[in-house]
């Protein structure tokens, strides 16, 4: 099965551990695979999820990623770490799925898909009443249409720089442009998100 | 507003934590005096909050055995079924490019050839065989010739 990363032999202690098993994989070794299935499996489908905001599409996505990560084993040089390759695959099925319309064609899925979503995070009472439900879950649809209003690269970069924790050098590397543009397209994004979202600081309704 | 942070990703990592905690406090600072700063801080807290609610969907249970499958199948598919799925989900890139060598090598082959293409097919086929049946028909009727003559010689006789 799977070596320890420490007595890997001939593989450049700068590259990141992830890129090591990678390397594994490269050379045969499935329980590798598995190991980074497991690691990146979640924030890979939950980043899909957020980019498509359709559970179904989401996880097809995401398992093409997996199987464009495994089918390119044998051509795998670690150039870049491990996860900005795999959320640039992410990236790029993803932005061509919505490039190419297919959001349209699915979108009756976002309104049947609502039950297949997390139970809404509860409020400190221990039950909230069925009025707080309802208003976490419209607050909840807001935040949801606010990000769905973003250009595609903006809300991919602002889905990285949130949910991911990736520093901006990163998400340039994913989305393939320079780090001065990444800061503007979140610059950018985090400003139609305040015009949009701001309001709930006050715990108003819109 | 003639304030530097309000143009710089200062704000957005103070509110995501990732300052260290010298330039916080400098902004911390710097936010009791400038009410911009303060309400930018202030809104941008508001949307992070707000992007915290946002919870995905847990995945599927059955999500690496769906995986494992399609890699078995995917190992074991013909090489133009594997070509047609590299072309899922609109990367077409491979295909652009593909198209473009056939192109390039049907402009190499039409320069290299240019009478074979631009002669009708088959007209040179038909020149031939009308050229060989008039040749033909000409033969038979000189030999229809000799053999009149053949024959007519001996009642002169």
């Amino acid at each position: 099965m799977m070596q320890g990363v420490n007595t890997i032999i001939g593989i450049p202690s700068s590259v990141d551990l992830d890129a090591q098993l990678m390397l594994q994989v490269r050379e045969g070794d499935d329980g590798s695979f598995a190991v980074l299935l497991e690691k990146y499996r979640n924030p890979v489908i939950h980043f899909t999820f957020r980019m498509v905001q359709d559970r179904a599409i989401a996880e097809e996505l995401a398992q093409e990623v997996f199987l464009r990560v495994y089918r390119s084993r044998q051509t795998y040089e670690p150039t870049a770490r491990f996860t900005t390759w795999l959320f640039r695959i992410a990236t790029h099925l993803a932005l061509n799925w919505l490039r190419d319309g297919k959001k349209e064609r699915g979108q009756h899925r976002l309104d049947d898909d609502r039950d297949g979503e997390m139970p809404a995070r509860e409020v400190p009472d221990r039950l909230p009443s069925m009025e707080q439900r309802m208003v976490y879950q419209a607050r909840l649809q807001e935040v949801r249409d606010a990000i769905a209003k973003l250009p595609d690269k903006q809300r991919a970069a602002v889905l990285m720089h949130k949910y991911e924790e990736m520093e901006y050098s990163q998400i340039a590397g994913v989305l393939e442009c320079s780090e001065s543009a990444v800061k503007s397209l979140l610059f950018r994004a985090y400003e139609s998100l305040r015009s949009q979202l701001a309001y709930m600081a006050n715990g108003e309704s819109k | 507003m003639n304030c530097p942070y309000k143009s710089d990703e200062t704000l957005l990592d103070y509110t995501a934590g990732r300052l260290s905690p010298d330039k916080a406090a400098t902004l911390d600072l710097h936010m009791q005096t400038c009410r911009d700063c303060a309400a930018l801080r202030f809104e941008q807290t508001a949307v992070w909050g707000a992007l915290d609610a946002w919870e995905p969907a847990p995945v599927s249970t059955d999500f690496n055995r769906r995986l494992w499958q399609r890699i078995d199948a995917a190992d074991a598919a013909p090489w133009y079924q594997r070509l047609a799925d590299s072309f899922r989900f609109g990367n077409w890139k491979p295909a652009f490019a593909l198209t473009a060598a056939m192109l390039v090598i049907a402009a190499g082959f039409v320069l290299d050839h240019p009478r074979e293409l631009r002669q009708p097919a088959g007209a040179e086929g038909v020149s031939t065989t009308e050229a060989e049946q008039v040749e033909q028909t000409l033969e038979d009727l000189q030999l229809l010739h000799q053999f009149d003559s053949a024959t007519a010689a001996p009642k002169q006789m």
